[in-house]
């Protein structure tokens, strides 16, 4: 117990008198009185380093989706009693989570609110309304695809700025392609389809003529086993890019990048 | 874990507290006995020297609880629907919650926890329940800093933490000024276990989980 | 199985002089002698994160005796505000709420003390007594240097008293945020709140009217 405490009188000693000397080493005057005590030790440097606090800047082209979180009627105005569009699923037809984009709020007369989306059913380009609880939490969005059927190119911007772009087959005159604003619901890959090419995405724009068309007759975005005849009228309404365009589409579109066809 | 699993937070916290065992003063009492070991151990020069996997642990708990918060604050900012003070409060601290992310994900590095998915159901879409679960966010941030920062092993890491605690507390009274509550309700400021934060948390219900929008099946576009 | 010094010993140690005929380099090696280490990795207050001397009971009474300087100051500030009578409606009820609190914490940190608590220093808070806007103006600077005396001495303390503090330095940063807010300026502006030293405080403290 003696020999500890020595020790460790010892060691404190050492300490104090190690930091009392370096403390003493900038003034360089041996003669200098000492403090009547020491003082108390200032405060750690932090580990964290703070950014300045930044806003969130001007947040032009930038959208939101959410998804839906239980069946649900989607309706023609904000209100229980208004008349019911669709019947809203919170699957899609592969299974994946149905994302909806969302372009306006409002309160209705009880305070509860709604959401007005866009919904995936004909004709294209309708818009309902879905009370907040139904969906869930917002995912906003920074890309935009914009596909030109006039110039056969499909481009993809963040922001203002262009990051993809490529030539597209599109739908042939009696499966046209929908213009309009969608969204790409969901992505599909390590399948056994080669006339989809690597990886798909799926739209919620539908075909106006291929009504009938199992799972609905979605338009999708994909791959292609017949780059040769791209550009052009070629398909039943999707979008078609060549393997290697769509895989590098792959890279840089996250689900739920709204989809503008013009 | 990869996201901010309650469950998962909840059943470490407690076995976090039961062993942790060494006090911060305790530690630094051996310093004497063991050594330039764990001196050099001990000298955490802003973000050189690796961090100790219980101070990881803290971090990573602070950083889940500013992630939160900022997805809170940016959300109800972009809403557009909030007051105008309601609003301004929102920029100012949302900047700063934004700020706090930064740092805590860049000190952790790949140690960082993902940035979980948030649902908040409406509340930042109405003014007045803005500006209620505001000052439910930050009192319970005030208690959950003061009750993990007696955790810190490093010093460094220590100092960090205590100023954001007291940000976090003007928070607290700035808000609760904005509701026509006292903003400091009483003369102590009480800790909080992780248990109890979690619990809390957990009862919002904002912290959901992401979409599943991929799969691997044969498309049936219309192709 | 942590090596305590003898606490007498340690007391005495911290009080003693430099032996100031020595050389500087003679100090040095006969620390690291007498300590069997190797104190190359101690270079005292230079090295960040390292604290200059460890938490101890004896640091504890020096770091509660600066902050009960200051939980005097702030309910010197107070009641002299109070007694005063410019003060009216929020701001009034502002000092009435806040007394009540500082005088709470002034009990835990004395009674923390015991009899080695200091003596309450003189004072003389001019701006607590002046128009309103001084008072607000200086009741926030005063908040403000708490809540930094007191995150400056956190790294310093033993657990107990860490946990006493922890409790009452959040409060201090409401008041802080409480005050601005009343007088319409920025509550929280800044995204961390920066620690001031034991002399920083002091400082302060004699600048706001307490004569230390």
């Amino acid at each position: 117990m003696n020999r500890w405490r020595a020790i460790g009188a010892g060691v404190l000693a050492g300490a104090v008198i190690g930091v009392a000397a370096v403390a003493l080493a900038g003034y360089g005057d041996p003669a200098t009185p000492p403090p009547k005590r020491p003082e108390l030790p200032p405060a750690p440097r932090p580990a964290l380093v703070i950014p300045p606090p930044e806003g969130l800047g001007r947040e032009t082209g930038l959208t939101r989706w959410a998804p839906l979180r239980r069946p649900t009627p989607a309706r023609a105005a904000p209100s229980s009693a208004a008349r019911v569009l669709a019947r809203l699923s919170t699957r899609t037809p592969e299974r994946t989570a149905h994302p909806l984009p969302v372009v306006g709020r409002r309160a209705d007369g009880s305070g509860r609110l709604w959401l007005r989306v866009r919904l995936p059913i004909l004709p294209n380009g309708t818009l309902g309304w879905v009370p907040r609880r139904a969906v869930g939490g917002y995912e906003l969005v920074r890309h935009r695809l914009v596909v030109d059927l006039g110039e056969y190119e499909a481009t993809l911007l963040l922001g203002d700025r262009e990051v993809f772009s490529a030539p597209v087959g599109i739908g042939q005159a009696r499966w046209p392609t929908p213009r309009g604003e969608f969204i790409v619901r969901n992505r599909l890959e390590r399948y056994q389809s080669p006339q989809y090419g690597p990886v798909a995405f799926g739209t919620s724009a539908r075909s106006a003529t291929l009504t009938d068309w199992p799972a609905g007759g979605f338009v999708g975005i994909h791959g292609t086993d017949r780059p040769d005849i791209l550009p052009g009228e070629v398909s039943h309404g999707c979008i078609r890019l060549r393997n290697a365009d769509i895989l590098r589409l792959a890279e840089l579109m996250p689900v739920g990048t709204p989809v503008v066809i013009r | 874990m990869s996201e901010l699993d309650l469950a998962a937070l909840d059943r470490d916290g407690a076995l976090e507290e039961a062993r942790d065992g060494l006090s911060r003063a305790g530690f630094l009492g051996t310093l004497a006995a063991t050594g330039t070991g764990a001196l050099l151990a001990l000298a955490d020069d802003a973000g050189a020297a690796p961090l100790r996997r219980s101070d990881v642990e803290v971090l990573n708990y602070a950083l889940s609880l500013e992630y939160l918060q900022a997805a809170f604050y940016t959300e109800a900012e972009r809403s557009k629907a909030l007051s105008k003070r309601a609003a301004e409060a929102a920029r100012v601290v949302g900047a700063v919650e934004r700020a706090h992310v930064k740092a805590f994900s860049s000190l952790l590095g790949r140690k960082a926890i993902a940035r979980p998915r948030f649902d908040f159901q409406g509340v930042t879409e109405d003014s007045g329940d803005f500006i209620k679960t505001a000052v439910a966010f930050e009192d319970l941030a005030v208690a959950a800093y003061k009750g993990q920062a007696a955790k810190l092993k490093s010093g460094a890491v220590l100092a960090s933490a205590i100023g954001i605690h007291t940000v976090e507390a003007r928070h607290a009274a700035w808000m609760r000024y904005l509701t026509g509550v006292q903003p400091a309700a009483s003369a102590f400021d009480e800790p909080q276990t992780r248990a109890e934060i979690n619990q809390v948390v957990k009862a919002t219900g904002f912290v959901s989980s992401a979409p599943r929008t991929s799969a691997r099946r044969s498309p049936r576009y219309t192709g | 199985m942590v090596a305590t010094a003898d606490p007498r010993a340690r007391a005495s140690m911290d009080e003693a002089p430099i032996r100031n005929r020595s050389s500087r380099a003679e100090l040095l090696r006969g620390g690291a002698c007498a300590a069997g280490l190797a104190l190359a990795g101690v270079t005292g207050v230079g090295l960040p994160g390292v604290v200059g001397a460890a938490p101890s009971p004896a640091q504890d009474e020096r770091v509660l005796n600066l902050l009960l300087m200051v939980e005097y100051a702030e309910v010197g500030f107070y009641e002299a505000a109070l007694r005063g009578g410019t003060l009216s409606g929020e701001l009034e009820s502002f000092a009435e709420i806040v007394a009540e609190h500082e005088r709470a914490h002034l009990a835990v940190v004395r009674e923390a003390l015991g009899s080695a608590a200091e003596p309450e220093p003189r004072h003389d808070f001019a701006a607590a007594t002046g128009d309103p806007d001084a008072f607000a103006d200086a009741a926030g600077r005063l908040e403000d240097l708490a809540v930094a005396a007191y995150n400056g001495q956190a790294a310093n303390v033993t657990p107990k008293a860490f946990a006493a503090a922890a409790r009452i330095v959040s409060v201090e940063a409401r008041h802080a945020a409480w005050i601005r807010s009343i007088g319409d300026r920025p509550p929280a502006p800044d995204a961390t709140d920066q620690p001031k030293s034991a002399a920083e405080v002091r400082e302060g403290l004699r600048k706001l009217g307490l004569q230390l």
